[in-house]
Formats: structure tokens, sequence, C-alpha cells
């Protein structure tokens, strides 16, 4: 009986670490942008696939078309009028710069196959791109409408990525080696050593966002803008960086997600969605907003779909989503919507 | 000066001489009756990993069919792509009924789809053959006289495994399946085909094609003290179940039904899939079966045809069935027309085609041998199916 125990739990919270990141992802884009992002769970998809094809030594053409969109924003940039000669060439030479890096990784991994690291780099370099021009496209145009338009936006763009996906990368499932083949018994219990790799690095990845966001200036100018947008604007943070920014943290935590579970689940066009609704679950035990509350809901989320996996398999998911329910009863209960400002 | 006038004067005169000949051609051609054949396939959407190969199977037929000319009639085919959406398999099987004038629709590559086109091909009284898995679609025979498929029945692949699990003395299994229409699907049958020959199901887990987590569901099997684990889904999911069980520690022997048969399966699975005891087609072992068998022909022709298109070892499952329900409709037309129906009256071909179908003989397609009759719609039986164990990365025939 110990056994089983200890297998639902070394699962649930090897699953509690995927849906982590991406219920940082979600609060990260939130609270920035007022986005409620249904479409967090392609970022999963893409940085999976883009890993995958980066690993086996093919172009990503995912690199390729985001900077084609970087260099159209590029040239729309410097197309402005007010700017200044000055202001022209650095805006030239940082958006080269980065083009520069998405297609240098992507051609990097594509000429060392099988490089774990840079496959690791080109996904997450092109998928954190891809965030901000997402941002850019579809959410700055309309970065005053309501919560429910931007919801609505995001559904869309949910809609786009899932077709993309299955057009760059067809509808065939790719299997992906893992960092380290095998793995260690902990006393009857089989881990792998993936299994500890995601752990491991979602929790680096967890450190990392809270050291940027409590000891640089930047990430105080995001904390600030999330906690009041117009007044951020006020102090002179401007608030297209920032939401640009906080679409690429979303973006390349998500593709960290994916590129971590490849190997365990292999990597194919419709992974996405479910992962990304389940870090939602847990992001709604913080409202959304909450770091430490949703860092409690993913191990929630992740333990609950494991056990009720192990007791009824026929309604495991029915459960993790039903808990939507209870949660926002607590949080109406402990905190009413109208006490909390976003 | 003589020379140039000389060719100025003959080159008109082969042209024209040539456009007689190709007028006569055409008109010949004409004269030669047309069977219109619609292929409606989910080259996209969700089922597009079934529907890619199945279009080039169709590709292939037309490159190979289309062009003869020592055949008594004209092929053509017209090929539509629903997108997976059962609601666009209609409109396009409208379509290729009424403006096509198609007198065999090949439809659809899900259950779900074939399904719903069965009112609109009775109603116009147009044969259609599924390469949906489900009997379903073509049971019962008589409330559905115009409706076809070419897949084996999850039914025959279920006894022919159970009767070799019985052989074998397994005595209590346990199922671990998908929970969509595929699954339930196979978990009926399963229960039905258990009772028949004997084994106990004792266990019944379920998971989705999207899961991140297997190893509950496996604890669960482990535990109920099985002797033998049946699994019910397709890759990647069938390959990570498999592997769930080996991780708890599960060591008996795992079934797969017909959803691991294709090539995917050992090539996400690789070693840990090593061992699996797998339902198949006679595509996945045609090197293997036995030369006197009426199907090695078949399939080797086919395979090495479309081989030789698309690459050494694609041959699938998949495109197996496209290519079936195409050449079932060339011969259900020939025996029509050799029988003399009117090849002028489309209402009453496409009727004879239908009956033609119906008196299917012996014919050795890449699914196996197919006997039609008026209340047997599928028409194969057990020799259709076979059961392989990976050994190596590849399917290899159990003798029995």
């Amino acid at each position: 009986m110990l056994d089983t125990l200890l297998f639902l739990v070394a699962d649930g919270i090897t699953n509690g670490a995927v849906y982590g990141l991406l219920a940082l992802s979600l609060i990260v884009i939130y609270t920035v942008t007022r986005v409620v992002n249904i479409a967090q769970g392609e970022y999963v998809t893409l940085g999976a696939l883009s890993f995958a094809s980066a690993l086996s030594g093919t172009f990503s053409v995912l690199s390729a078309l985001v900077a084609a969109g970087l260099a159209a924003f590029a040239l729309r940039d410097v197309a402005e009028q007010r700017l200044t000669g000055t202001m022209r060439m650095r805006i030239v030479l940082s958006r080269a710069l980065w083009i520069l890096i998405v297609l240098a990784t992507a051609w990097l991994a594509n000429l060392l196959p099988g490089s774990y690291w840079l496959a690791v780099l080109a996904s997450l370099v092109a998928t954190a791109s891809l965030g901000t021009l997402i941002y850019r496209l579809t959410v700055e145009p309309v970065s005053d409408a309501s919560p429910i338009v931007l919801l609505i936006v995001s559904v869309g763009v949910y809609m786009v990525l899932h077709g993309t996906a299955v057009v760059i990368w067809g509808a065939e499932p790719r299997s992906v080696p893992p960092a380290v083949d095998g793995g260690v018994g902990l006393g009857p219990v089989f881990v792998t050593y993936q299994s500890l790799w995601i752990c491991a690095s979602s929790l680096v990845a967890m450190i990392a966002l809270y050291l940027f966001s409590e000891r640089t200036l930047t990430g105080q100018a995001l904390q600030a803008t999330a906690v009041n947008r117009t007044g951020a604007q006020l102090c002179g943070i401007p608030v297209s960086i920032a939401g640009q920014l906080s679409f690429a943290i979303g973006a390349g935590f998500s593709a960290l997600s994916g590129l971590l579970l490849a190997p365990l689940i292999t990597a194919n066009y419709d992974m996405g969605l479910p992962i990304g609704l389940k870090g939602f679950v847990a992001a709604a035990l913080g409202g959304i907003v909450e770091y430490p509350t949703a860092l409690v809901g993913v191990l929630l989320v992740g333990l609950t779909e494991s056990f009720s996996a192990y007791q009824v398999s026929a309604y495991r998911d029915v459960v993790v989503y039903l808990m939507v329910i209870p949660i926002l009863l607590w949080r109406n209960a402990v905190r009413p919507p109208e006490t909390h400002g976003h | 000066m003589r020379t140039t006038m000389k060719r100025g004067f003959i080159a008109p005169g082969v042209s024209a001489l040539l456009a007689a000949v190709s007028i006569s051609s055409a008109a010949m051609a004409q004269d030669k009756p047309e069977l219109r054949i619609a292929a409606i396939i989910a080259v996209t959407g969700p089922a597009s990993a079934l529907g890619a190969p199945e279009r080039n199977a169709v590709e292939l037929f037309d490159k190979t069919w289309s062009s003869r000319t020592d055949l008594p009639f004209k092929i053509k085919v017209i090929s539509y792509d629903d997108g997976s959406d059962p609601t666009k398999s209609v409109s396009l099987t409208r379509k290729a009924i009424e403006e096509d004038k198609a007198h065999v629709v090949v439809c659809c590559t899900t259950t779900p789809g074939s399904m719903a086109i069965i009112d609109t091909v009775s109603a116009a009284k147009v044969t259609m053959i599924s390469m949906a898995s489900s009997l379903s679609i073509v049971e019962p025979a008589s409330a559905r006289p115009f409706t076809f498929k070419t897949p084996t029945s999850d039914k025959l692949m279920l006894q022919r495994t159970l009767d070799y699990m019985k052989r074998q003395g397994i005595k209590k299994i346990g199922f671990f399946g998908l929970e969509d229409a595929y699954g339930e699907g196979g978990l009926k049958e399963l229960q039905n085909v258990a009772k028949d020959t004997g084994v106990e199901l004792v266990a019944t887990e379920r998971f989705a094609r999207q899961d991140t987590n297997f190893t509950p569901q496996a604890l669960r099997l482990k535990q109920a003290g099985l002797d033998a684990a049946y699994i019910h889904a397709i890759p990647p999911s069938a390959d990570l179940a498999h592997e769930a069980l080996k991780r708890v520690g599960y060591t008996g022997p795992i079934y797969h039904g017909g959803g691991s048969s294709i090539n995917a399966f050992v090539d996400i699975g690789k070693a840990n899939v090593e061992g699996a005891i797998v339902g198949v087609g006679a595509l996945n072992v045609y090197d293997q079966i036995k030369k006197d068998n009426p199907l090695r022909r078949v399939l080797a022709k086919f395979a090495e045809l479309y081989d030789g298109a698309y690459g050494k070892g694609k041959v699938d499952l998949f495109a197996g069935q496209s290519w079936d329900a195409m050449m079932l409709a060339v011969d259900a037309y020939q025996r029509a027309t050799a029988s003399g129906a009117k090849v002028d009256d489309l209402a009453a071909t496409r009727v004879a085609i239908k009956d033609a179908m119906e008196h299917t003989k012996e014919w050795p397609g890449v699914n196996g041998i197919f006997n039609i009759t008026p209340t047997d719609h599928l028409g194969l039986d057990k020799r259709s199916t076979f059961l392989s164990q990976i050994k190596g990365g590849k399917f290899v025939l159990i003798e029995e």
C-alpha cells in the first residue's frame, strides 16, 4: 500500500511541477496585461515540438517565422515619424541583434543535432519571442478593452497557434529522448531521472522568476504595472514593453514545461490544451494573481489528478476540473473580488 | 530555302494529323463509360494521422488506374478533405452525389463521419465504403443497404487475441484503454468476446489521448492480479500505457489491439515496447505469412507500389483501408457492367454497383479476403487478423 502511495505522490509532484510553470505563466500574463490566456497551453506544444525538431537537427520553421515577424515589427517601429535619427539607429541595431539571436540559436542547434542545451535554447528563444509577437499583434491594439474581449482574443490565438502547429509539424507524435536516460529506485518506487529533472528545473525557474521580480529594476517595473497600470504609466514605465516582457516570460516558461514534459509523453500538436487548463485550475486557487497560493494549487491539482486516476480512472479529469467550483467559492469567501482591485 | 519551305509545309500537316488523332481518341474515350469515385478523407484535423496515408493511397490509385487505357471504362477520382468534421463529410458527400455524379463514395476516415453520411447515401441510393473501424457503421446490413467498410473489426481481432490468450492459459485479464469512442467500442466488444471465450475481465482502467500520467491506473491493474493486460489505444498513448505498466513492476504479458499495429507504435516506444503482443492486419506481416496464402501476392504488390511512391517501409494499415475501398469499387463496377448494367443510366448503375458489392466472393484485398453478402457488409473473417510480437523493433508474426 505504501508503494502505491509513494508512486502516486511522486507522479503527482512531477505533474504538479509542470502545471506550476503553466500557472506562473498565466499569472505573469494576467497581472500585467489582464489577459486570461486560454492559449497558454499552445506555447507548451510549440516549445515541445520546436525542441523536438531542433534536437533531431531539422531547422525549426517556427524560428524562421518568428524572425520574420520580428523583422516586420522592426520595420513598423522604425517607420514611426516622431523618432530622431539616433533612436532609429538604436531600434534597428537592437532588433537586428534580437533576430540574429533567434536565427543563430536555431542554426546552431541545427548544426549540432542532438545537443540538448542548444536545442533548449533555440526552442526557448523562439517561443518566448513568439510571445512578444502575439502580444504586439493581438493584445496591444486592444489593450484598453475589457478583460472579456482579451479572453476572446486569446481563444482566437489558441485556434491559430493550434492550427499552425499541425501545419508545421503534422499530426504525427514525435518521441523525444530524455535529458538523462534511466532512473533511480527510491525504495520501491522507480523514478525516472527526467521526473527529477522536471522538478529541479521548475524549481530553478521559479526561483529565477522570484529573484528577477524582486531584485531587478525591470522586475520591479513589471510588478508596478501589475499593481496599477495607470500609476506605472505615470511613473514612466512603458506599458507596451511590460506587456511584451510578460508575454515573453509566460511563453518561455510554458515552452520550458513543454520541452521538459516531452520525453515522458512525446511531443505532439494536441498536447497543450489540457495542460494549460490544469495550470489554470491551479492558478485559480490564487485568483490568478498570487504566486505562492498558485504553487499550493499546482501540488493540489497534481496530487488530486494522480489519486483520482488511481481510484476512478474514468472520472479523473472530471474530478480535477470540478475543483474549480470549490476553489472559486473559497476565493469568494476569503477575498471577495471587490476588495482587490485589478 | 527549299527545305525550309518543305518543313513549313510538313509541320502544319503533322499537327493537323495529330489533332485528328487526338480528337478521335478523345471521341473513343468518350465512348467508354466513366466510373466516378469520390474519396472524402480527413486529411486535416484530429484524424489526420489516419487520413494522410489514406489520401496517399488514393493518389497512388489515381496515378496507376486513371491513366489506364486497357480497361473497357475510365476511372475518375474526386478527392475531398472533410477536416475530420462530420458536418463537412455530409455536405461533401451531398456535393459528390449531386454535382460530381459519383457512383461510389469512399468515406469516411472516422466512425462519427461515416455514421453521419449514412442517411445521405441511403436516400440517394449510392454505395459508400467507409474506412473507419466501428462495426456499427455496417450493422445491421438490412437497415444500411448501401453501407460497406474495409477495416477489419475489433470483434474479429479480439476473438483472435482472446483465443490465443486462452491457449496460453490466461484466465484473468485487465482492460487498459482510451476513454473516447474508439476505446469504449473496444471495451464493449471485449466484454462480449471475453464472455464467449470464458476469459474473465477483472479490471477496467481508462486514460485519455492527452494524459500526462498513466502510472495510477497501471498500479491499479498490477494490483488486480492479472494474467495479462490488454491495451486498447493508439500511439503515442498506447506506448505510454505500456511503459507505465512496466514501470510499476507489472511483469505479465501485455497485449495490444489493432490501434497499435502501425509503425508509429515501435517508433515511439522503441525498446520499451519490446515483447508486446499486437493484433495486426495482414499488411504488417505480409512478408512473413505463408507463401500459399492468397493475400500474400496482393499485399506484396501493394506494399511495393506504396513504398515505391512514398519511401521504403512507409506502407501502413490506413493506406490499405482506402486502397481496398477504391479497388472494391472498381471490382464491383466491373462485375456490374459485365452482368449488363446500363451504364448511361446513373441511378441504375449505382444500384447495380451495390448489388455487385453484395456478391463479392473470395476477393483478396489488403485487409483480408472479402466475402460480402446481403447480410454481411464487412465480409471479413478471421483470416484477416494475425497476432504479432514486437521483436527487435519489428512486428514478428506469431505462428499458431
